[in-house]
């Protein structure tokens, strides 16, 4: 029997797969409803690889391989190829839906003539033996409008609605004989039916359900029988009802008598983010204050950080030290705190006012007399601040690491220098310290990527704070690129501006792969001196 | 070739398991199917209510009003037969995931917002005009006004929020009307600060310090059934004159340079008479004997505060668009909801029925329900991302006496004037580059 030869692991396998497949299968008919053709491709590709490699003896490295591969590509290709392409569209407040959506959100709009706005009375609705809806609008005594409630397609087929009085007698509305009345329970439960009916009084005019009252009668309002727009696929044009005139597209909007349809849609622009950020003198002018921070600001808490955590871990690194774990398990403290944590704490501690740190240097700024330092509300205060909390959320990590490095350094070679004369900084800066960087300096590169994007603690700390009085965009003294971006294209400016945001993250992102490349290559040149010992 | 013929068998199992897995989906149609059409003919007797499950209506409320609402929508599921999910949501989230959740077809029905977001959500399209019809005779017109945007209202306003002027009662007895006496009484007092308001000492606030320009005449932009962008009126000649007077209310010590925490800390010791903020802080102010009275008016004119509005709106991707205006102004509307929203989470009323209410029960909520009433509310239009910045910031100049030249742009700010006419500058340069 074939069955019985198949082990453990195959019924596993094939479990795996055909769920795998069944996914793929469910995802085809998903991604066709949205239209989304990247994803239909992507679902597609992967799906065929994957059987073709599983099920197939002749791609047995590619086994192991595609899984790593495959989330590879979707959590970290997909992103930056997505994000490079949002930076080359118009992906902003008043065009974040696709064409067909924003051509479908218009087209639901109806218009009220101006005199009949807000105009409400009372609706009832019928049912007769086949179970067609009939409308009651109760406009008012003369006009007691009753007729079947027809679908938007039938609107200008359909007889007029007719002024029935005797259906209220005293004043109350008395069901007619061969209806039946909808209960406003039984009106909810048929809303998204009853919401697409309309009864219609006249060539222009149509009265359609608008607040169904679980108590009361419930509630009607008139509109036009036509919709506001139509979309005119032949001019690729949307013809407004209300006035008689062509809106034509311009550019990713429609536009009516000159005035703009809102909402527009996305559309591709080219380079015209990046040109912006370039020409435009608004954005250049702070760009460069920036900029220059920026590398200030990401190379200067790596030195602090480095510094600090060098010096603590050649202090605790002496044999013989007592309570040696303890004192690194507190060093390593911040390291344990989110950042986010830390960074809000410091700003409480920062506070000038009722903050600690200004309670505590009371004393001392009264025996220098001088001012209470304004922290976080001065460019050189914020500066500081800035630096001081970043490097003291930083050094637990760079002790960590040279802990070890310095562990894994011989000690026959200090031992060796001592012999030979030299000092105890002579053997530091011409042995320890070299071989620690040909281990450290690739982590010294990454934390500078890292705090170069450190959005986290500016954002919480200083919110990019004090304002650049001045300056023709809203920035502050301790922006860095990427608050700065936040700034210009989701917090301020006109709502948010996805796209021109996306391609100021494109040039960090340049920036900060020339600077690793560079740094990299230095790496691999002290790796060939000291890499022989 | 035994492997062959396994790869066979398990590729027809799988074929049956994505069978299934298809089939799934047009056997629950065809069970969705029959819903009012098939329903039996020979009875008139309630033909509509046996068939379909009953519709859901996906409410997206921030946690205190969801917590406030949860308990009341039962009332409403008996009535109308259908399922409120009120979903707790984080407040600033629901601004942005309305955007993107409701194209994406899985967004809400009805949301709980800030009528500052409706510019933006009515620009893309995400949020479907409310006829307010006859419940807009029980509403206050700042609220509806929060909700117009090109000549539409979105959305039911149910609070609002202004600042209004806290006093030491200790020390004075109720707000005087105009900046002199108010002074005169922190003399007489011996206070260490006047007014203590956020706005300066470093932390730019522009909402705080909207009354300082905006009750003569100044505006952040013209209204006239809804914002309009293209005229900015902080350099107008009101705001001008305006700014001058604050700078002197700075001079000579009555408007003090603190920003939000000093201005608490000041009245908390009883070192400032008076403090300039809204209805969050009563708990704060509670640390002295205090009362609350309407800011002290500007050359005749009633201070006009920021006033930020609260309202319920109807995502247009919601399929079931009647059904979420009914919940709205057939259920949320109604001052029995309104109250017991209230007494979980309290606001200032945006409703005259609840405001009578309200009133009685609590005479300080009702002075600021006041102080709102008086004042514009924060423009809702997209382009006011360009404003809180630069407003901010030429306040804190003012506030803070910072004038000078700033070494780095050039840029010289010699007087109130001055500063009023940079930040109109940048707000009308952000908004033609933006």
């Amino acid at each position: 029997m074939i069955y019985l030869s198949m082990t453990l692991s195959k019924i596993f396998k094939y479990t795996l797969l055909a769920i795998f497949n069944a996914l793929i299968v469910y995802a085809v008919p998903l991604a066709l409803t949205f239209e989304s053709w990247f994803f239909l491709s992507l679902i597609l590709v992967i799906g065929i690889l994957v059987n073709i490699v599983y099920f197939t003896d002749r791609f047995q490295p590619m086994k192991w391989i595609l899984p790593g591969m495959i989330f590879m590509l979707s959590f970290v290709v997909f992103p930056a190829v997505y994000n490079t392409y949002v930076s080359f569209t118009n992906w902003s407040t008043g065009h974040i839906l696709t064409k067909t959506q924003a051509i479908g959100v218009l087209e639901d709009r109806v218009f009220t003539p101006d005199d009949q706005k807000g105009l409400e009375f009372e609706m009832y609705i019928l049912q007769d033996i086949d179970l067609n809806f009939y409308y009651v609008a109760n406009l008012d005594s003369e006009n007691i409008l009753f007729g079947k409630a027809v679908s938007d397609n039938e609107i200008f087929s359909t007889s007029y609605a007719t002024h029935e009085p005797s259906l209220f007698i005293d004043g109350e509305f008395s069901t007619p004989d061969g209806y039946y009345q909808l209960s406003g329970k039984e009106q909810i439960a048929n809303s998204t039916t009853l919401q697409e009916l309309s009864l219609v009084i006249d060539k222009n005019t149509r009265a359609q359900l608008y607040k169904i009252s679980v108590f009361g009668a419930s509630t009607g309002r008139l509109t036009s029988t036509s919709q506001l727009y139509t979309y005119d696929e032949m001019n690729d044009a949307l013809f407004n009802n209300a006035t008689n005139t062509l809106c034509p597209v311009v550019k990713d909007n429609f536009e009516c008598e000159g005035k703009e349809i809102e909402p527009g849609w996305r559309v591709y622009v080219g380079g015209e983010n990046y040109s912006k950020l370039f020409s435009s003198q608004r954005i250049r002018g702070p760009l460069g204050v920036v900029t220059k921070w920026t590398f200030q600001f990401a190379l200067l808490s790596v030195i602090f950080s480095f510094a600090v955590g060098l010096l603590l871990s050649m202090i605790l690194n002496k044999d013989g030290l007592k309570f040696q774990r303890i004192y690194r398990a507190v060093f390593i403290l911040p390291y344990a705190i989110p950042a986010f944590v830390s960074a809000l704490v410091w700003k409480g501690l920062l506070n000038p006012d009722y903050g600690v740190i200004n309670s505590w240097l009371g004393p001392l700024y009264e025996m220098l007399d001088i001012e209470p330092v304004k922290w976080l509300k001065t460019k050189e205060s914020a500066r500081s601040a800035v630096l001081l909390v970043n490097t003291w959320l930083g050094f637990p990590y760079m002790f960590l690491i040279t802990t070890g490095a310095l562990q894994s350094i011989p000690k026959e070679l200090i031992e060796a220098a001592k012999v030979d004369g030299a000092t105890g900084i002579q053997s530091f800066w011409r042995i320890t310290f070299p071989l620690l960087m040909v281990s450290i300096s690739p982590l010294l590169i990454g934390s500078f990527a890292f705090n170069f994007n450190n959005f986290t603690l500016i954002f919480l700390l200083s919110g990019g704070g004090p304002p650049i009085i001045g300056s023709e965009v809203s920035v502050g003294w301790t922006d860095i690129l990427i608050s700065f971006t936040y700034k210009l294209a989701i917090s301020g400016g006109r709502g948010n501006l996805f796209g021109l945001a996306s391609s100021v993250t494109i040039i960090i992102f340049a920036l900060v792969l020339i600077i690793s490349a560079i740094s990299f290559r230095y790496t691999k040149r002290l790796e060939r001196i000291y890499g022989n010992i | 070739m035994k492997t062959n013929k396994l790869r066979f068998i398990v590729f027809l199992l799988m074929f049956s398991l994505v069978a299934v897995a298809c089939g799934g989906d047009t056997a629950d149609d065809a069970a969705e199917a029959p819903d009012t059409t098939e329903a039996p003919k020979e009875t008139l007797a309630a033909p509509a209510t046996t068939a379909p499950p009953p519709e859901v209506i996906v409410v997206w409320a921030e946690e205190k009003v969801a917590n406030a609402l949860d308990p009341l929508v039962g009332a409403y599921e008996a009535a109308a037969g259908v399922d409120v999910e009120v979903v707790v949501y984080d407040f600033g989230a629901i601004r942005t995931d309305v955007q993107t959740a409701g194209p994406a077809g899985e967004g809400p029905d009805v949301f709980l917002g800030a009528h500052d977001w409706v510019g933006e959500l009515a620009a893309n399209g995400v949020v479907s005009p409310l006829d307010l019809g006859s419940v807009a005779s029980d509403l206050f017109d700042v609220g509806v006004t929060a909700f117009s945007y090109g000549g539409e209202v979105y959305g039911f306003p149910y609070a609002t929020e202004a600042i209004a002027m806290y006093y030491n009662a200790d020390l004075v007895d109720s707000v005087p009307t105009t900046w002199e006496e108010a002074k005169a009484a922190c003399d007489a007092a011996g206070t260490e600060l006047c007014v203590g308001a956020p706005g300066g000492g470093g932390g730019g606030d522009a909402y705080h310090n909207h009354p300082f320009v905006a009750s003569a005449g100044g505006y952040v932009f013209a209204s006239e059934g809804g914002f309009d962008a293209s005229d900015v009126g902080l350099d107008n000649a009101g705001a001008l004159a305006s700014a001058e007077y604050l700078d002197g209310l700075v001079k000579n010590g009555t408007v003090a340079s603190t920003d939000y925490g000093g201005s608490m800390t000041a009245f908390q010791e009883g070192r400032s008479l008076f403090w300039m903020t809204g209805p969050w802080a009563r708990g704060d102010a509670s640390a002295v004997n205090y009362g609350v009275g309407l800011i002290p008016q500007f050359d005749g004119n009633a201070a006009t505060p920021f006033v930020g509005v609260r309202g319920a709106m109807v995502s247009s991707f919601s399929d079931k668009q009647v059904l979420a205006q009914s919940f709205i102004l057939d259920f949320f509307a109604t001052v029995e909801v309104q109250q017991a929203m209230y007494e979980s989470d309290p606001r200032l009323p945006a409703t005259k029925s609840l405001f009578a209410v309200v009133e009685a029960a609590d005479p300080v909520a009702a002075v600021f329900a006041a102080s709102a009433a008086n004042g514009i509310p924060m423009p809702n239009i997209p382009e006011m991302g360009s404003v809180w910045g630069p407003f901010g910031d030429a306040l804190l100049i003012i506030r803070d006496q910072n004038y000078g030249t700033n070494e780095e742009t050039g840029v010289t700010v010699s007087n109130a004037s001055d500063a009023m006419k940079l930040a109109a500058e940048q707000i009308r340069n952000a908004i033609a580059g933006g």
